[in-house]
């Protein structure tokens, strides 16, 4: 299954959240994203993205003041 | 040797006591206390209860045998002073393990008596597992409580700073906790708007809060331990209750010696600290304070003024005329943290400004804490109260999950030197990426007020907002990327995302009313540059923007 890999580090809203909308209309169903960010309010911002658009978060950790997130397109 | 002699003995107590002995090696100082404990760090107990800190022995600054050992001072811990004799220059007082009565004769009597916890006269309070938190030997009890592992849940009973630290470190340690606040929001001391975004903060760590409502009943089991508290919509299960409504003076012992008090119920101070009794002073939370910026008395139990006034007191008691030491006022700045989120005030709160009778104009500034590409930069929100005639900053608060101490003192050190939102806007303030950014918080926050005071921009607040949120002659417009607002927007606004402006409202009314919402509220503010030059008169943004607005978003 392939993966993507996207560094948003140092973007601020939108950034983050326009560049995965863009990033995961080029994957299949089933790949995996992940995005690494600095911006704390992206936290939130993805549990809601990922609910609204049905796609799934496998994973959201925070280490070192990034925020990397995983998750799969359904 | 004269004598001084200090009735108390935590902050403003011990401070006074030590300070006196550095001004001077020819006197005997004597320091009395009913409790078991001095010298401790009452502001660390939640902290002692959710196990950040381990061992009591971590509050405890410093013991009476070291006072004894390193400064020649004589602390008399079960000692309680049950009588002033101003007349007769003496103490009378207790010893609380032998019950003998005790008089101590003084030169200098310093009342350091404190503040103790106010508990109303709820049916049922008196059942077992019921705290107040403000004594080391209260924490002790309550932390052995949780020890034995039968707590479950517990209710907070007062949304203020101890209760919202004590609701943190319980639900840190596990256990269920709910808030109950009579007001309609946690932090009474500050604005609600700042305050929700606190109160969102808790909810999101699984805290209940209840709001508007007073715990009217507690209910017991046979055994005679809590299990309920009853407001007027629940029956909330508690395994413990912590009361935490706030603390009132203690002011008995003075009274009885003829030691005038205040408006607010404290011991009344000159600027010397100095009571209406000659020799006779007050220092610490049972003393009243001056508002610097009304003048008026005003009274904020804080451990940074006790040790303040402490200090001054003990200079006064050797200091001529012209050395004596003085405080002109406090702001009452404070800080609190409650789990991930931080929050901070100084000075007035906007309703307090309004009922001083200032010309108010406030803004709410979302920024960074730090540069937005160093890593580990937080938002914060500031809330900018000031005067529209004269400029003259009167007040702050700053939330958010990032650095707000800093900020706030900045602020406090500003309004203490009388500063304008102008001199703000100006500050040279420390920058490199770690730390600030070039435009500041502080700095940019002043910029905004200036904006909306000169009226380049109209503003709206969150609350304001919120209440025409079912007026429907009022246009909601997110002019965010469509992507932003998916994911969450104020509930029923349209997305016109700004570059679409021009081309979507072209036919609308110009005397409609529109709110631009943005998630700072800079992009709002060309927006709304762009709607007045197309001729709309009654656009304003949100101030805060998406960042700001503490209540429910879609």
């Amino acid at each position: 299954m392939p993966e993507k890999h996207i560094n948003c580090r140092g973007m601020q809203c939108p950034g983050p959240i326009v560049t995965l909308f863009k990033e995961i209309k080029t994957l299949e169903p089933g790949d995996i994203i992940t995005i690494e960010v600095t911006d704390f309010g992206f936290k939130k911002d993805i549990n809601a993205w990922c609910k609204k658009t049905g796609n799934e978060l496998l994973s959201l950790e925070e280490k070192d003041n990034v925020i990397t997130a995983k998750i799969k397109k359904t | 040797m004269k004598n001084i002699l200090v009735i108390g003995a935590v902050a403003a107590g011990t401070k006074a006591a030590s300070k006196a002995r550095r001004e001077s090696m020819d006197v005997n100082v004597t320091v009395l206390t009913r409790d078991e404990y001095i010298s401790y760090a009452g502001c660390g107990l939640p902290y002692y209860i959710g196990d950040v800190i381990k061992s009591k022995d971590e509050l405890l600054v410093k013991t009476p045998e070291a006072f004894k050992k390193e400064f020649d001072i004589d602390v008399l811990t079960h000692h309680e002073a049950i009588d002033i004799l101003p007349e007769a220059k003496k103490v009378v007082a207790k010893d609380l393990k032998t019950d003998k009565i005790k008089e101590f004769k003084y030169d200098k009597l310093i009342l350091a008596t404190g503040a103790s916890p106010f508990v109303p006269p709820i049916k049922g309070v008196e059942l077992n597992n019921i705290f107040t938190l403000r004594t080391v030997s209260e924490a002790i009890k309550i932390k052995q409580l949780i020890n034995t592992g039968k707590v479950k849940n517990a209710v907070v009973v007062g949304g203020g700073f101890i209760g919202l630290e004590v609701a943190e470190n319980l639900t840190e340690r596990g256990i269920k906790t709910a808030v109950v606040e009579l007001l309609d929001h946690v932090l009474p001391m500050y604005d609600k708007e700042m305050a929700l975004l606190v109160q969102n903060e808790l909810m999101e760590h699984g805290v209940d809060v209840i709001t508007g409502e007073a715990v009217e009943a507690f209910e017991g089991d046979s055994d005679g331990n809590v299990k309920y508290a009853i407001t007027p919509s629940k029956k909330i299960p508690a395994d413990m209750v912590i009361m935490s409504v706030g603390v009132r003076p203690n002011t008995e012992l003075a009274q009885k010696a003829g030691i005038e008090l205040g408006d607010t119920r404290a011991i009344k101070v000159n600027h010397n600290m100095e009571t209406n009794i000659e020799d006779i002073y007050a220092v610490g939370d049972c003393a009243e304070n001056i508002n610097l910026i009304t003048g008026k008395p005003a009274w904020f139990p804080m451990g940074s003024t006790s040790n303040k006034t402490g200090r001054i007191a003990a200079i006064n008691l050797f200091a001529e005329n012209a050395e004596r030491d003085e405080l002109r006022g406090v702001l009452g700045t404070n800080v609190v943290k409650v789990f991930n989120m931080n929050a901070a005030k100084t000075g007035l709160t906007e309703r307090e400004a309004v009922k001083e009778g200032f010309d108010v104009e406030t803004v709410i500034v979302p920024a960074d804490d730090r540069a937005h590409y160093y890593p580990g930069y937080k938002k914060i929100v500031t809330k900018l109260i000031a005067d529209r005639k004269s400029h003259r900053v009167l007040g702050a608060q700053i939330v958010g999950e990032g650095v707000v101490d800093k900020p706030i003192d900045i602020i406090a050190a500003a309004i203490t030197f009388g500063a304008r939102v102008d001199d703000l806007a100006k500050l040279d303030l420390a920058y490199a990426p770690p730390f600030s950014s070039a435009m500041s918080s502080t700095i940019t926050t002043a910029n905004v007020w200036l904006n909306k005071v000169a009226d380049k921009v109209k503003g709206i607040s969150p609350i304001e907002a919120h209440e025409k949120l079912s007026d429907k002659n009022v246009m909601f417009i997110d002019i965010r990327a469509e992507e932003e607002y998916m994911v969450k927007t104020i509930p029923g606004a349209v997305n016109i995302p700004k570059g679409r402006l021009k081309k979507e409202l072209k036919d609308t009314p110009k005397d409609r009313e529109i709110i631009l919402i943005c998630n700072v509220g800079k992009n709002a503010y060309l927006a709304y540059l762009t709607l007045k030059h197309m001729g709309f008169e009654k656009a304003a943004i949100l101030e805060g923007g998406i960042n700001a607005y503490p209540y429910e978003l879609q």
